[in-house]
């Protein structure tokens, strides 16, 4: 492909757009808050890394009590060990080399990089695979599309795991793709699926859609030739079985093997502790989320949540493209490429969905665990628009790439136009369908989570606050307190009061983090400041959230 | 016509989402619609927000003519003036039927202000609670007068932890009665809530008779149950349960002329 006269490749412009992405990732965090989570995943993080540096300096050795004050512990959370490892040591390496020896980047920025990239790399692997199955076009919009992805690009701003658990769900898919059509690199199956496990433990529903594109397709290539006639259901089954079993094997060893060489923790004991973690995550408290008015915490929960929070977070122009491509390859079935891309991208999607319709699944959180579903969407969206500008081309005769290029910059720009009113809060917005910000409040969708908002609200507290040691009451920004210190965004003088009741009772100035089960914290506030009235109050696109109260003098 | 459709929903979202996020009244238009309401405010109005995720914003500006036991209240009923403060066509559960005296819009802020028959209290079980005699609570359920968040929304109310299955009677001697008694049950504390799902119940016995009960669950919220009352003093008897323990059982009432 030439452009102003440079000639690029086709893996470079996916590079390309991998930098691009990464660059946008990073810019867009430098406004968005500490996520609660996030700080202990930076601290585990930075935890591992410097275990895996000592270990390699001689100081431990990997013995079971080396590793267990490592990655373990007694209790189930100790040392973050319900979580498998492998971005949080991304994030301490990425700490200690680009902000600690190197300086290159802030601290939080630094934890944050390897997210940036990872969701970079997923932004390339979309454009390499609708290159690779449907053509430029698609694979130019597709990347263009996924990198307009309003809550994704929030997401993998974080270090946390959600859009990197996305990448290598869709690097997993990928890479058995290419397996399964030209019986090379088998064995990368199974690593990379070990990758997305010692991401996060949703990875574990990936060989459900794969498996079943596998039936699907070896059954197909079992049906025999001609001459041979029809094959026995059991001579169909074997053939099936045995039709690329080298990917079995690959998801089979390789993944677990992968997961385990990443994971000290496992390497001692290893059934107890992946029993552990499983059962960490099937019996997980159910966190407060609002879903069209009301406080869901417990099951069951309304079947409808994964489809109505997807409809509403994802750009309306893209939804859009995206019904008509899933039409192009519904129609197209008689005529679809071997091996059937757009069946394994339904099995992907529907996998990483499925479990949401259950009603029991933990629905907080919301988009962010089944966003592996987005690489389709995004693929579906972009031969969706192709088609229909071909099919536009092709009636009033406009070259098909000026047709693909006005359409396409459309819905690109309906995406970024989101994007643009979206950031930094973009767990509060919403769609153009519901009305954005006010519209999802009016529809009683959850405003936010995790806390990042407070950051929005220390710029006022800070003008506020007398310059002697003041404590404040932080909410949901507590543990993400001592960074924000740190990096210079609250002065050292504003100390955390402490927790719930005690700790407002203690304080001169309050925060709140606007979310419906968080009211009583206003009203915890209200009784012991005696005052209902907030000095400050954070919005976004006008939707309240976040507050400031300071007491009032006596 | 698919690409049309296309090019249209696209064009629409982009010029949609900037107009959405200006969509909401900013703070200029807060201030005029607060300066009219202080102009004419009067002790003992209510003011009240729509819809409820602009509350912030609301009491921010009037926050101070808000006192918590206002904001706080059982019902709006004992207000004969209510100021609703409301954006994007909303309107607040406290006026709804009810006819405007005045309205007028400042830039998006649609400042109302209701007026009607405020319902006259003659007792009120919040402000008598020192009065109240129990039986049946343990150490650790004694009623205790709270401010709570009960259906996400603050009451002020008399809280109650009652023995499992165990009814707690709280009695206030002497209670002035009007020709209705009004109250509202709900139970307090969204993570109890979550833990422990079984309702509670409370039933008033007015001499030894049950003349109202009510029921509420965890996702009720603020329950109201009334009852005819004949006028003048008597003992009244709250009898509240709970099937399971660590309820925070919340109730308040009021005797109304």
């Amino acid at each position: 492909m030439k452009i102003l006269s440079v000639t690029l490749t086709y893996k470079a412009i996916g590079w390309l757009f991998a930098l691009a992405t990464v660059i946008a990732v990073m810019v867009d965090q430098r406004d968005v808050g500490i996520a609660r989570d996030e700080v202990v995943y930076m601290q585990a993080g930075a935890h591992y890394a410097s275990w895996w540096t000592d270990l390699v300096r001689g100081e431990h050795g990997i013995s079971a009590e080396a590793v267990t004050q490592g990655f373990g512990g007694s209790s189930p959370t100790d040392n973050n060990r319900e979580h498998p490892p492998l971005m949080k040591t991304l994030f301490g390496f990425s700490d200690l080399v680009f902000h600690q020896k190197l300086g290159l980047l802030g601290e939080v920025a630094a934890f944050r990089l390897p997210s940036a990239v990872v969701h970079g790399l997923a932004v390339a692997l979309v454009f390499r695979f609708a290159l690779a199955l449907w053509g430029l076009g698609e694979a130019i919009l597709a990347a263009l599309i996924m990198l307009g992805l309003p809550r994704a690009l929030f997401h993998a701003g974080l270090a946390c795991f959600d859009a990197p658990s996305m990448a290598l769900w869709f690097a997993t898919v990928c890479a058995y793709w290419h397996a399964m059509t030209t019986r090379r690199r088998s064995w990368a199956v199974g690593v990379v699926w070990g990758l997305a496990l010692a991401t996060k433990h949703t990875a574990l529903l990936l060989p459900f859609a794969l498996g079943a594109h596998y039936l699907i397709v070896g059954w197909q290539a079992s049906r025999g030739g001609p001459e041979s006639g029809p094959p026995s259901f059991a001579a169909r089954a074997w053939a099936t079985l045995a039709y690329r079993w080298q990917v079995i094997a690959s998801l089979a060893v390789l993944g677990p093997l992968t997961l385990y060489a990443l994971w000290p923790w496992l390497w001692f004991d290893p059934i107890h502790h992946v029993r552990d973690w499983l059962a960490f995550h099937m019996n997980h408290v159910h966190y407060n989320y609002e879903y069209l008015g009301r406080n869901w915490n417990a099951p069951r929960f309304p079947w409808h949540v994964a489809v109505v929070t997807t409809v509403l977070t994802v750009p309306v122009a893209t939804l859009a493209a995206a019904v008509i491509g899933a039409g192009v390859w519904i129609a197209d079935r008689e005529r679809r490429i071997a091996g059937g891309p757009a069946i394994l991208l339904a099995l992907s999607a529907a996998a990483a969905i499925g479990p949401f319709f259950l009603g029991t699944t933990p629905i907080f959180g919301a988009e962010k665990h089944w966003m592996p579903i987005l690489p389709t969407v995004c693929i579906a969206a972009s031969v969706g628009v192709v088609w229909a500008a071909r099919r536009t081309a092709q009636t009033i005769r406009v070259p098909v790439a000026a047709a693909i290029g006005v359409l396409g910059g459309l819905v690109v720009i309906a995406a970024a136009s989101e994007i643009s009113v979206g950031e930094p809060y973009a767990l509060t917005w919403y769609n153009a369908l519901a009305g954005g910000a006010p519209g999802g409040a009016d529809l009683g969708m959850n405003r936010q989570f995790w806390g990042v908002a407070a950051r929005g609200a220390l710029p006022a507290l800070t003008a506020v606050a007398p310059p002697s040691l003041t404590s404040v009451y932080t909410h949901d920004a507590s543990p993400a307190w001592s960074i924000y210190q740190r990096t210079g965004l609250v002065s050292r003088s504003l100390l955390d009061a402490g927790p719930e009741q005690a700790g407002i009772d203690r304080s001169q100035f309050a925060i709140v983090i606007h979310e419906l089960h968080f009211h009583r914290h206003d009203f915890m506030i209200w009784s012991s400041y005696g005052t209902v009235r907030p000095i400050f109050v954070l919005r976004s696109a006008g939707v309240p959230i976040v507050s400031v109260y300071r007491r009032p003098p006596k | 016509v698919s690409a049309l459709a296309l090019a249209a929903i696209a064009v629409w979202e982009t010029c949609a989402a900037r107009r959405d996020a200006a969509s909401v009244p900013d703070d200029a238009a807060w201030h005029e619609a607060a300066g009219e309401v202080r102009a004419e405010f009067q002790p003992g109005d209510l003011i009240v927000f729509a819809p409820g995720w602009i509350d912030p914003v609301g009491r921010r500006e009037l926050g101070d003519l808000i006192p918590i036991a206002a904001a706080a209240r059982m019902d709006a009923d004992r207000y004969a003036r209510i100021w609703e403060l409301a954006i994007r066509g909303a309107h607040a559960p406290e006026a709804l039927g009810m006819v405007p005296v005045s309205a007028r819009d400042h830039a998006g802020v649609t400042v109302r202000r209701f007026e009607r028959a405020p319902a006259i209290v003659v007792g009120d079980v919040l402000e008598r609670a020192a009065s109240a005699t129990s039986t049946g609570a343990s150490i650790g359920a004694r009623a205790a007068l709270v401010l709570a968040e009960v259906g996400f929304a603050p009451h002020r109310c008399l809280q109650i932890s009652p023995p499992a299955g165990a009814p707690v009677r709280l009695t206030f001697p002497a209670f002035p009665l009007g020709r209705t008694l009004v109250g509202y049950l709900g139970i307090a504390d969204v993570f109890t809530r979550r833990d422990v799902r079984t309702p509670v119940h409370l039933d008033v016995e007015l001499a030894g008779h049950i003349v109202a009960s009510a029921d509420a669950g965890v996702d009720d919220g603020w329950v109201r149950f009334a009852a005819t009352t004949p006028p003048g003093a008597a003992d009244v008897t709250f009898v509240v349960r709970a099937a399971s323990a660590d309820r925070k059982l919340c109730f308040a009432a009021e005797a109304r002329q």
